[in-house]
């Protein structure tokens, strides 16, 4: 194998940081003089940034429903006999739904979930050296104390359990904000669910827009748009659901955006439904018509236009 | 990716709690991991019903099993024996039934079935929106026509971006067999990429 051959085979691991120190040092200094392996290496980072976005996220709604049947194979495996019995954990708490909007949208929150993701602990518990309660605490820092001891400094976050209705204005700041919890796109689907009951107050709407243009899980956006529908005449609502239909990467997003935006246009004759798109909407559908490429949404976008007798492009 | 050197002495407290029965700490465990292992399954088996059961029997194994955890590796390397195990089995099965047809009806005709779980931007350029379509079918058969383990391997280093010793530590290989997989795997992506990279 010639020196170039050897070296080739060498370059996806030299991208992926695999080489040993040598190894680096070596590639390294054959590149320096060799200009058709500084092409191949380029050739190689673009094959890696090829494959970079090709990596498939899983819906919020999938994450979520795995959760639920996790928690009911674990219920199953806590019947008598087993050695985890007992008290109310926090899948309880989190994932059953259903409970949730079976007790009259009485809203069940562990502060301690969301302090979790707030204030990031080392979790030990130290009383005499015992561990209690993991994820509650952690060491802001460390000096030496009295008599040759040391003094710790503990942050500490308590998980603590709130109820309420969701009319309670506690238990709904606490819903808004794990509505936007990056970290768990499962709960912001299952909190997002919650709050569609109650879109008809301006920050539960408001935090529903925000979920519809900015969640990066297609599920959640989604559901957000779930419980805008009621609401597809507010003019924020229509905005939002303009800024879907042009920029959401998600088809199936597209299509349900422009069903709620153009819904009752070109299937009557009844022209003050028509009269309903006002020239901002004509022109966020022109502008559709230049980038789309999804044939119903194009279709659906291409009928419309033709009903309002307005063109089909922008000039 | 939960691995993370600050969560460390946190898990080693949580697995212990476990362990004694706290399921708050078990189910915190969880939440440290069901979001990568769900991404893994679902990248390797690209059907979500799979990779929701996969997910569902590595935890429900991790449950029954955290009791004889002796920390000789560390839970994330044991958690993914599991996982990358159960993956390998259905991806197997698969090859032997010749699995069912991964495409679905779509608006516009047939589609791959993982598609619809795919973000493809609205893009303003047509032409590039085409291009970047093809890639994605492209690289679609491109990952298909991998073994089972360089597909493994692959999307243990490019996607979750594990190191190759510990991928090796997790398939109960050495890293120079991790390494001899990787190299075939991005080999053959390279050929059946052909000029569009």
């Amino acid at each position: 194998m010639s020196t170039c051959e050897k070296i080739r085979t060498q370059l996806g691991l030299l991208l992926y940081g695999e080489l040993s120190f040598d190894e680096e040092e070596a590639v390294d200094a054959h590149l320096e003089g060799c200009a058709e392996c500084r092409t191949a290496l380029g050739r190689e980072r673009e094959l890696q940034a090829a494959l970079d976005g090709h990596e498939i996220e899983p819906p919020a709604s999938v994450l979520w429903e795995s959760r639920q049947n996790l928690q009911r194979l674990i219920a199953a495996e806590q019947a008598p006999g087993h050695s985890f019995i007992g008290r109310v954990s926090w899948w309880d708490q989190f994932l059953d739904a259903r409970w949730l909007k079976s007790a009259g949208a009485l809203a069940l929150l562990s502060i301690g979930f969301f302090g979790a993701r707030m204030f990031p602990g080392l979790g030990f518990g130290v009383t005499g050296m015992t561990m209690l309660d993991p994820g509650a605490q952690r060491v802001r820092s460390i000096e030496p104390g009295p008599n040759g001891g040391i003094q710790i400094v503990l942050d500490e976050t308590r998980q603590r359990v709130v109820s309420g209705g969701l009319d309670d204005q506690n238990i709904r700041v606490l819903l808004l904000s794990a509505a936007k919890d990056p970290s768990d796109p499962g709960l912001r689907y299952e909190t997002v669910g919650i709050l569609n009951d109650r879109a008809q107050a301006t920050e539960v709407r408001d935090t529903l827009i925000y979920a519809l243009a900015h969640d990066e899980n297609a599920g959640v956006r989604l559901k957000a748009m779930d419980g805008l529908r009621p609401f597809v005449l507010e003019p924020e609502v229509r905005k939002a659901l303009a800024g879907v239909l042009l920029s959401d990467g998600n088809p199936g997003m597209r299509t349900q955006a422009i069903d709620l935006l153009t819904q009752g246009v070109g299937e009557t004759t009844d022209n003050a439904t028509a009269n309903g798109l006002d020239r901002e909407m004509i022109g966020t559908l022109q502008e559709l018509m230049n980038r789309e490429n999804n044939a119903y949404v194009r279709q659906r976008g291409e009928r419309v236009l033709q009903f309002v007798n307005a063109s089909q492009e922008t000039y | 990716m939960a691995q993370k050197t600050g969560f460390q002495v946190d898990e080693t407290a949580l697995i212990r709690a476990a362990q004694e029965g706290d399921q708050d700490a078990f189910g915190q465990l969880v939440r440290a991991y069901d979001q990568s292992v769900l991404r893994l399954a679902m990248n390797l088996l690209r059907s979500p019903e799979d990779a929701q059961d996969v997910y569902q029997e590595a935890f429900l194994r991790v449950f029954r099993n955290l009791k004889n955890f002796r920390f000789d590796c560390s839970f994330h390397t044991w958690l993914y024996r599991i996982v990358t195990n159960l993956c390998l089995d259905q991806m197997r099965k698969r090859k032997v039934r010749k699995e069912e047809s991964s495409q679905i009806e779509g608006t516009d005709g047939p589609v791959e079935r993982m598609d619809t779980f795919q973000e493809s931007r609205a893009e303003s350029d047509p032409q590039r929106s085409m291009f970047a379509g093809q890639l994605r079918t492209r690289i679609q058969t491109a990952l298909s026509g991998l073994t089972a383990r360089e597909r493994m391997v692959f999307e243990l280093r490019h996607y979750q971006g594990l190191k190759l010793r510990n991928i090796g530590e997790i398939l109960g290989t050495s890293e120079e067999a991790a390494k001899n997989c990787l190299f075939r795997a991005t080999q053959k992506m390279r050929v059946a990429l052909g000029d569009f990279v």
